[in-house]
């Protein structure tokens, strides 16, 4: 099955923007094709035009020579192409084997041939080394089993050209490898592949080639086994940004403690202990669903404690709302920038301002004045990129929605003292991670205290100064960064 | 001169520019339709007369859909309201500002309950208070018998229909103004107001910044059935009557207005001076239908397809006639 696909001169502009200018590449079967490139680079501009969602407005989509044109996604599966996204596409009330085989469900007459359904479903599901059930609501599942439904869902039409929008986001590592005993499958079948992640450590374990888009254009096309992270990072953002860990400026003055966790008990955790001090960068490691976005959360006063302690400098405290905690110097930066950080459709300086409606009032008004000031230091601190501190949120990148989230708890009239980070750089791309881990160094110089929870190993022992790792709901283990390595981190977390 | 060029255009595209042009075009129709009819001073007093009762009602829809909820009892409770009152003043006589208060106090209860339903028993808002509607409407058949009670105390009636400046501008219109102002102003301006938005907009992370949205709820929901009770009573001193139709069927009038005014469904959208633009052009279509002799059977199917007409213009101007042609799949 020699099959390849090739994208001819494909052109897409969206009102004055050209999000697509030119592309042309060919992807062989048999072999994983990596979509490299910043955020807004046009990598999901390409899979929607690939999967029939758009139209692109020149040139044309080449399968074994021949030009194909579909103009829906219906189109596109029955042209065997499935493309997988990273905003999952399930119906969350039904069970999964109805969700993997929606499109033709078995029959038996005019009924559902339930049986069929579920041996079927129980082979992908076993080939997949998954352990739930087929008649399991897929609105019951962990995020990270939805996704491996999606993915499923895909593999179970046995289309000849898949494409992946960033997969892995939120997969744990046992999941990704299973996902990558998949892929390398589908490739030995001679499939054409095509994968998009930030990831670089994924990119060269899983893909063959390399193409990488900045602004709408190729920069270049690369072979996986010839080149090196750098020199990828540098085609992706146009510059070398060197050894970004290394160029760290840190804070090397840490203080008192001023958190600290006793004994701590929520349905989700159990048994924690733990303290942090003034100018420290904690970060919390572990798989997903490992409970540290539980834990934060619980410690934030958004999720009912059952027993144990909360000291403040000191101070035992019960927080009852997150208002309470906010009050008392503390911040969360969720882990879901959309569903929980930001107000989507208002303004940059709304969102700022959201956290302290009382100090930009004046009498008994808000004041416009004293709430553009906040949004444009937050817009000239994190270099935000945008024309106006009256742009709505979503039309913002992923980096600068989570800049105006920062932006948000840093401003000179909140007093924060300890700081959390939930996922901050998820779905971020290399550019704006860089000036993000600066960032956060930056906020422990000034003396706070932040927690950093991050599923990408590298980033969190990089970046901390002690490394709390976890599993299901409990503390597996400490250390500090010099004693932290992948092996280690990665040991604990997997700790039964 | 391109500062000035883009401003203007920002202002074409502004909803309330399609909102005052929707109304613009609708008084023009009028007008030439009904001979000058239509912009006489005796017919605009005849808007303006009625709109106070409507105008409550808007006022407490878009407040609650702004905040990402909905009151569909707001009518039956006022309709209730208006029962109590007459009863009140009828059968035990009770001195007016006394029964508005009892009858508030009534409603404000309705308020409480709608927004328990609501925030702990996690209903639906729509379920809840289409339920406690009912329950209101059963009350003030209880409270009468299912008679009518006629309503005769002087000041209410001279508040609900008196006119000032030689008999030309009703009192209520400059109620109704107050409180829109009123409104408009702790909607725009204040911390209150801005944390509607945020909750309408997204619940969780206004929970994560500290504001605590039961608290806005309860006071929404309180505030909804109030200004409901204030337009049962208003009502009943206008027709001098209290009956148990009342103003329930109104209920959905305030809606429609405040929805043809900009106000999303969605919640974290629109405002009160776009809800006022909307009670205007709802009011106006309303009145110019009966002069022009349009059957009254047809008005209901009329105002429902006025509704449909300026959503799906909506649509359009927010989405773009290019977007939705090339637009492949939802």
């Amino acid at each position: 099955m020699a099959n390849y696909v090739e994208f001819n001169n494909i052109k897409k502009g969206f009102a004055g923007v050209q999000a697509l200018d030119d592309i042309s590449f060919r992807v062989e079967g048999g072999r994983v094709c990596a979509l490299m490139g910043e955020n807004g680079a046009g990598k999901s501009t390409l899979l929607k035009i690939l999967s029939g969602d758009y139209i692109a407005d020149e040139g044309n989509i080449l399968i074994d020579g021949k030009p194909v044109v579909f103009s829906s996604p219906h189109g596109a599966i029955k042209a065997s192409i499935s493309v997988i996204y990273q905003e999952r596409q399930l119906v969350p009330g039904l069970s999964v084997m109805e969700n993997i085989f929606i499109e033709d469900l078995p029959t038996k007459g005019i009924r559902i041939d339930k049986a069929a359904l579920r041996s079927k479903t129980q082979a992908i599901l076993n080939e997949f080394e998954l352990d739930f059930s087929p008649s399991e609501i897929v609105g019951k599942l962990s995020v990270a089993h939805q996704q491996m439904v999606e993915i499923m869902k895909a593999y179970r039409r046995n289309s000849n050209i898949i494409a992946f929008d960033e997969p892995t986001a939120p997969l744990s590592e046992h999941e990704i490898n299973t996902l990558f005993k998949v892929i390398r499958k589908l490739k030995s079948d001679g499939k054409v592949i095509i994968y998009v992640s930030h990831r670089m450590a994924e990119i060269f374990q899983i893909s063959d080639d390399i193409v990488v888009l900045k602004d709408g254009n190729l920069v270049c096309e690369l072979k996986s086994d010839e080149t090196n992270e750098l020199e990828l990072i540098k085609a992706m953002v146009g510059r070398d940004i060197g050894d970004t860990y290394a160029e760290l400026k840190r804070n090397d003055k840490i203080g008192e403690v001023v958190l600290e966790v006793r004994h701590l008990e929520t349905d989700d955790v159990h048994d924690i202990n733990l303290t942090l001090r003034k100018g420290e960068i904690l970060g919390f490691a572990g798989l997903v669903g490992a409970g540290r976005t539980e834990l934060a959360r619980a410690i934030f006063a958004a999720d009912p404690i059952k027993s144990g302690e909360i000291l403040l400098e000191g101070k035992p405290v019960r927080f009852k709302s997150p208002k309470d905690a906010i009050n008392a110097g503390l911040a969360l930066c969720p882990e879901d920038r959309k569903e929980q950080g930001l107000v989507l459709e208002r303004t940059i300086s709304n969102n700022v301002s959201s956290a302290v409606l009382s100090k930009v009032r004046t009498g008994p008004f808000l004041s416009k004045q004293k709430e553009q000031k906040l949004a444009n230091d937050a817009v000239k601190m994190y270099s935000i990129k945008t024309p106006t501190i009256e742009k709505q949120c979503i039309e913002l990148s992923g980096g600068n929605q989570q800049k105006v989230i920062l932006g948000r708890w840093t401003s000179e009239q909140v007093v924060t003292k300890v700081l959390i980070l939930d996922e901050p750089t998820k779905g971020i791309d290399v550019g704006a991670k860089a000036e993000i881990y600066q960032t956060v160094c930056d906020f422990a110089k000034a003396g706070l205290a932040v927690i950093f929870i991050s599923s990408e190993l590298t980033e969190v022992i990089n970046l901390a100064d002690r490394i709390i790792v976890m599993a299901e709901g409990r503390i597996t283990g400490t250390m500090t960064r010099q004693q932290a390595t992948e092996e280690n981190v990665l040991k604990l977390a997997m700790h039964h | 001169m391109a500062e000035l060029a883009t401003s203007v255009k920002k202002v074409i595209k502004s909803k309330m520019f399609a909102l005052i042009m929707l109304l613009a075009m609708l008084t023009t129709f009028m007008q030439f339709g009904t001979d000058g009819m239509f912009l006489h001073p005796i017919n605009i007093r005849t808007i303006l007369d009625m709109m106070i009762i409507t105008g409550m009602l808007t006022i407490g829809s878009a407040m609650l859909l702004i905040s990402g909820a909905l009151d569909l009892s707001m009518g039956a409770v006022g309709t209730m309201a208006g029962m109590l009152f007459a009863v009140l003043l009828r059968y035990y006589g009770v001195h007016w500002s006394v029964a508005f208060l009892i009858c508030l106090a009534l409603a404000a209860m309705f308020g409480v309950v709608n927004a328990i339903l609501v925030n702990f028993a996690r209903f639906p808002a729509f379920i809840a208070t289409l339920g406690m509607a009912f329950v209101a409407e059963g009350v003030s058949f209880l409270f009468a018998g299912g008679a009518n009670i006629s309503l005769s105390d002087p000041f209410m009636r001279a508040l609900a229909t008196g006119r000032f400046m030689n008999n030309t501008i009703p009192f209520s219109i400059l109620i109704l103004l107050v409180f829109f102002i009123v409104y408009g102003l702790i909607l725009s301006k204040t911390k209150f107001g801005r944390q509607i938005y945020l909750v309408g907009g997204n619940p969780h992370a206004s929970r994560l910044v500290g504001i605590n949205p039961r608290k806005i709820s309860f006071i929404l929901f309180i505030n909804s059935s109030m200004l409901g009770a204030i337009a049962g009573i208003m009502f009943n001193s206008r027709v001098a009557a209290a009956t148990t139709l009342g103003i329930t069927e109104r209920q959905f009038f305030g809606l429609i207005a405040a929805i043809l005014g900009g106000v999303s469904f969605g919640g974290g959208t629109g405002g009160l001076g776009g809800a006022f633009v909307g009670l205007l052009i709802f009011s106006a279509f309303g009145n110019g239908m009966f002069l022009l002799g349009v059957d009254s059977f047809w008005n209901q199917a009329m105002f429902g397809m006025l509704l449909l007409v300026s959503m799906a213009f909506d649509y359009l101007r927010t989405v773009g006639w290019k977007n939705i042609i090339g637009r492949r799949s939802l």
